[in-house]
Formats: C-alpha cells, structure tokens, sequence
C-alpha cells in the first residue's frame, strides 16, 4: 500500500510538473503516521508514554535526529554522549541505536542536504498539515528577523548541552515529545518540562501553522533545522530565482514554508540557506521563475532536468525512510483496528 | 570554456548524488553506521552507571560494584557508585547486606531494600552508613540518578551518593 502511494505520488510529480503539492502528502502523512506507530510501540513495550528512568539506565531510549548537533561538543571534549540511549542496538525501544540514526542522517544529508527537513523528518509533516488547513493566512506579516530563531535556539541549546552534560532541548524544549514520548513526571521538574513540551506544540505545531500557514516550529525553533542549512552548500541541487523572468510580484516569497526568500534574496536571484528544497516557491511561480537547479550550470539550463534529478535523489530517500514509518502507521492502524 | 566545465562538474555532482541515494540503503548507510560506533564513544556513566569493578559473591546471588562516577560540569547530579544485586529472580524477599564498597575489606554500607514478586512494583532502598564517604539515605525510590534504587532486566539497582 505504502509502495503504491509513494509511486503514485512520484509519478504525479514527474506528470504535473509540481514538486510541493504531491510531496506534502507523503509528508503530511509521515507526520501523522509516525506518532501513530510510534506511541503503539511504546505503549506496548513500556504502557505509558513516560520514559521510565529504569529505560534510561538500561540504555533503551529511542534517538531521534533532532539532539545530533547538541552531542557534538561533549563528544569531542570527552568522547561522552550525553544521551540514556545505546549506540548499538540494545533491545525494547532502543531500535537501531544511536549509530544506527546517525547512519541513516549522514546518509541523507549527503543526499539531500537541508532536504533532510522535507522528505525525511518525520515530525515537519504535523506542522505542514496544520499550515494547509486554513485558505489564507490570517497573520501574514511576519518579521524576517524571526527566521534567526532556530540559530539563537542552536547555539544555546548547544552550550547548554555541554555545560549541563545533558540533552537540553530533548529535556526542555522539544515540541515533539508531546506526540512521541516525554519525561516520566517523577517529580515536579518532570512536571514543568511536560507542560512546557505541550505548550510549546500547541503553539509552535499547531496554533501558529494555523494562523500563518508556514512551519513555524521549523521556521522559528528548530534547532535541528539551522544546524542542517550548513549542509546546504555542500548539496549540488538547489533553488533559483530566474531574474529574467522574475516580475517580481514576491508569491515565492509569501508561498515559503519557513522564510527561506526575502526581498534581498530574491534580487540575488538565491534562496536563503534555510532553504528546505519543497518546491512550493517553483510552484507558485506564475513565471516560472522560480527554478530547480544544479550548482555549476546556467540558472534557466533545464530547470526540469534538474527538478528531476533532485527528485530521484530525494525520493529514494523519502521511500527508504519515511515509507517505513509510514508503513509502520499504516500495520499499527490496521491491527488495532481490524 | 569554464562555465562548460563548471556545467560538467555540477552536472557529474547531481549523478553521484543520485548514485548515492540508491546505494545509501544498501551501502552508505551501514558503512556510516559502523564508523559511527567504531569512534570509541561511550554513553555518559550518569546513565551507564560506569564500568563494573568487583563482584561480591552472596548466597545464591551476587552484588557488582561499579566504578564512581563523577558528574561533569553543571550537571545536576552528584558524585555516586552503583551497585547491581543480580539476578534478581534468586533474591530473598527481603535483601539487608554489608557491602564493603571500596575494597579495603571492611563494610562502608549496610543496604536493606525488599523484593516485591511483581517486577514492576515500586522499590524502597535504606542505606545505613558505615564509612562517613557514604551517607546514609532511608525510604529512597527514584528520584535522581545519582540517589535511587530501581530494577532494571534481570538486576537490582542501588545508587549510592559519595560525599565529596
């Protein structure tokens, strides 16, 4: 079934001619999909949502990609991880480990680059959900100078990490453990941090989507997501603005998921590096300005071979990738509900 | 002649990295994956508990003692030693043992806590003092790792602070 769709989807892109549109319902639905499977297994294996501390000694904490960046520094200084995970695989919900998952990130990012945030994170597809509720936007000015959130968030949650010898967003700030798992409430610390992950997921993932239609965990918090545009460059797929096309009448710009285009960029004729590669600017263009486009060759040489390439490339990822979990949602919903 | 070149280049760069996406399942990933775990990390001893130093033999069980672990920087947690009772199925119901836990051959601690049948019923710990090094703590769950008693597969798991 998971096959199907996701060929589906692919051949729908290639006919249309549009990237954004077909991709956000792969993404969407590894956001929607991946919390399902997820909170089945652990309820199963643990039967609560809470990280018991007991897991946490026995190296049995799940690792996702969002804390690779915070473990860098201690990792280097001291050869520590500074997470209760394993590095192998060490049985209940430990899956593949930490070596495994930073397997599978190195792989991706040399792949796809910032792409990491639009074909394989399987929490964006949440917020991108909610942004496509609404028909417009009822908040639709928005300071450019909050797309360096995600940076200051980095960047403190960086130091943080080493000075406190912890994951500091996974224990403080992680919207996402609101749907995935959180800190066992063992006293009233657990209790503050469990409130303040389920604030901050009503309004980063699900109120502000609504009123902005942009991501705006992503766009203004994520500090996964900042620590990924450095990899932007080394990636040779990228989005131009043609500007002997370009009007400008700036829907690129207003059509951007996490304000990755501003005035300055787009008479550059570039992306910010916060760029995520999801086509909705190149959709949106009624000029077709906005264009696919490989590093080295003319900005209007056959945008579509590279649209194309950078396809194949993106979607081989998403199917390894997201289509499991997706598969893995799908069987969870089947066998509890049939 | 440059742009033709650089045109080359990008172009040769977009088919590697395609190349790269159909291997990375079969190739990239695993290889990265094992240079990952080949780098001699290890997970912090706050969660570990640290390596196993000496294993007292006890009557029909026996206790590891690990090595103490210090805390780095700011972190939250003080100075402690773990102690593992295993297996935990060969226990008595109620455990109380004198563990000499620096190896000088006299006890430092008497550790008292009872087995419940049900693996997954909450566990109390009392630590009576016998070495200044090791205060004593009474009625202690899990509320800290550096302070609890929990279990752990098929192992009993005590926390002892260190005074500093």
């Amino acid at each position: 079934m998971t096959g199907g769709f996701m060929v589906f989807l692919f051949f729908q892109m290639v006919r249309t001619w549009k990237t954004y549109r077909w991709r956000r319902w792969f993404f969407v639905a590894l956001g929607l999909l991946f919390p399902v499977g997820f909170i089945h297994n652990v309820i199963a294996m643990r039967g609560t949502m809470g990280i018991p501390i007991e897991e946490m000694i026995a190296g049995r904490t799940p690792f996702c990609f969002i804390p690779i960046p915070l473990l860098i520094l201690p990792a280097a200084l001291t050869k520590t991880l500074v997470f209760p995970g394993s590095i192998l695989p060490n049985g209940g919900m430990s899956g593949g480990g930490m070596a495994a998952m930073a397997g599978i990130w190195l792989a991706a990012t040399i792949v796809v680059g910032k792409g990491w945030c639009s074909y394989a994170c399987f929490f964006g597809g949440i917020e991108e959900g909610m942004a496509a509720v609404p028909a417009k936007a009822k908040l639709s000015k928005i300071d450019s100078r909050w797309r360096l959130g995600p940076w200051a968030v980095l960047l403190a949650m960086v130091l943080l990490s080493l000075a406190l010898f912890e994951p500091a967003y996974c224990m403080w700030l992680c919207p996402f453990k609101a749907v995935s798992e959180y800190v066992a409430a063992r006293n009233t610390v657990g209790s503050v941090q469990n409130g303040i992950f389920i604030l901050l997921f009503a309004t980063l993932v699900v109120a502000l989507p609504l009123l902005t239609k942009k991501r705006t965990q992503c766009a203004f918090f994520c500090p996964f997501g900042a620590f990924q545009s450095i990899f932007n460059k080394a990636s040779v797929f990228e989005v131009k603005i043609d500007r002997s096309r370009c009007t400008p009448c700036v829907l690129c710009q207003k059509s951007c998921p996490t304000l990755a285009l501003n005035d300055e960029s787009i008479v550059r004729g570039e992306t910010l590096m916060s760029c995520m590669k999801c086509g909705a600017c190149v959709d949106a263009c009624p000029k077709d300005a906005a264009v696919w486009h490989i590093r080295g060759t003319e900005v209007a040489a056959k945008p579509e071979r590279a649209r194309l390439m950078f396809l194949y490339a993106a979607w081989a990822m998403a199917i390894m990738f997201g289509g499991s979990i997706i598969a893995g949602g799908l069987a969870t919903i089947l066998h509890v509900f049939l | 002649m440059s742009k033709n070149l650089s045109a080359k280049l990008g172009y040769t760069g977009a088919g590697l990295t395609v190349f790269a996406a159909v291997l990375a399942p079969f190739l990239l990933y695993g290889l990265f994956t094992k240079a990952f775990a080949s780098l001699g990390l290890h997970v912090d001893e706050v969660y570990s508990g640290g390596p196993r130093v000496r294993t007292i033999q006890a009557a029909g069980y026996s206790i590891d003692i690990h090595r103490q672990v210090s805390p780095h920087m700011l972190q939250s947690e003080k100075l402690f030693v773990q102690l593992d009772w295993r297996p935990a199925t060969a226990l008595p119901s109620h455990v109380s043992d004198l563990v000499d836990i620096d190896g000088d051959g006299k006890p430092d601690v008497r550790v008292s806590f009872d087995v419940p049948k049900d693996p997954k019923a909450p566990l109390r710990v009392d630590v009576d003092s016998l070495n200044p090094r090791y205060p004593a703590m009474h009625n202690v769950g899990k509320q800290k790792f550096s302070k609890l008693i929990v279990r752990v597969d098929d192992a009993i798991l005590v926390r002892i602070p260190v005074a500093q």
